[in-house]
């Protein structure tokens, strides 16, 4: 590819000064036409000049943004109480089994502590301690009888 | 698959710790970039917060195969930057010329400084896509095609918006 003034000017323009980002295909032509073109070499040098003093602006340090940064990641990502519960009663295995699991399990939940305080505990009943099955049973028969009369 | 996208799957996965090792991979390149875009850290560290904050919230909008993590996070923080610029355009820099005087660094031959302050000067005051442009492109060392990506412009256009930047700033270093 020939190489003119003018797409030199716009290479150096677009790409900067560095050979290496320059378009492969172009840059040899490039390179040939800068080292025999004065006016090439001073453009050349010129926007070299521009991008060792872009490279001389410095940022300044920023103190603890790692540490800030990390401390608000470490608390969006931080499980409530509620799920690090749930990760005890139920360990990680995917999301959407979590999905459709803990919210079952959550359900559950009172009903199971029902259930399990009301054998553990007499709220004032007395008389004879009857078991599961036929206080289950009792019942049963209760709403047949309500119906029957 | 490379070490980024690994860790994009295991965030939309929800690993905490893949995020902080993404975090800590790119928190450099981000804050470089929007500090180069905003001239102070106070704002600087509020859009590096919220970039980070939406690379996890986010993070299943990414797909490997219309960007790198790089030049998705690059185009986030490019957004927020613009939005915050449109909105709050007086507080551009300032902080930048306190920082930089205060900086443990060795003191510049006092011609140098001089340039080194007319660049700066220069810098800020380029249209918004001519200095987003060359902060991409020289300080971030995209390609152009990233660098259009991120600025959501054709390469054509981002190419003419370059070399009108280049010209500038060689110019204002003239005078």
């Amino acid at each position: 590819m020939n190489m003119t003034p003018e797409r030199f000017a716009q290479l150096v323009e677009i790409h900067g000064s560095r050979p290496e980002r320059w378009p492969a295909d172009e840059r040899m032509a490039a390179e040939a036409f800068r080292h025999a073109n004065h006016q090439a070499q001073a453009l050349g040098d010129e926007y070299a000049r521009l991008e060792s003093l872009l490279d001389a602006l410095p940022v300044p340090a920023m103190q603890g943004l790692e540490q800030r940064v990390l401390r608000r990641a470490a608390s969006l990502t931080r499980d409530s109480l509620l799920d690090r519960a749930l990760d005890w009663l139920v360990p990680h295995s995917d999301r959407l089994l979590a999905w459709i699991w803990r919210p079952a399990l959550v359900a559950c939940l009172p009903l199971i502590c029902g259930i399990y305080m009301a054998n553990f505990f007499s709220f004032g009943i007395t008389g004879q301690e009857l078991a599961w099955e036929e206080e289950l049973s009792l019942l049963a028969l209760n709403d047949y009888a309500e119906i029957a009369e | 698959m490379t070490d980024d996208e690994g860790l994009m799957l295991a965030i939309q996965a929800g690993d905490a710790k893949a995020y902080e090792a993404a975090i800590r991979k790119h928190l450099k390149s981000i804050s470089h970039f929007a500090f180069r875009m905003l001239g102070n850290s106070k704002d600087t560290e509020d859009i590096t917060q919220e970039t980070f904050l939406r690379l996890w919230t986010h993070a299943d909008s990414w797909q490997s195969d219309k960007a790198s993590v790089s030049t998705w996070l690059h185009r986030i923080t490019h957004n927020l930057c613009i939005d915050y610029l449109r909105k709050d355009k007086s507080s551009i820099s300032s902080e930048y010329e306190d920082e930089h005087e205060g900086s443990d660094r060795p003191a510049d031959a006092p011609e140098k400084t001089q340039q080194l302050e007319a660049l700066r000067q220069a810098l800020e005051g380029l249209p918004e896509r001519q200095r987003t442009a060359i902060v991409l492109s020289h300080y971030q060392g995209f390609s152009n095609r990233e660098v259009a990506l991120i600025m959501d412009i054709s390469v054509d256009a981002l190419e003419s918006i370059l070399a009108r930047a280049r010209r500038s700033l060689k110019a204002q270093l003239k005078q």
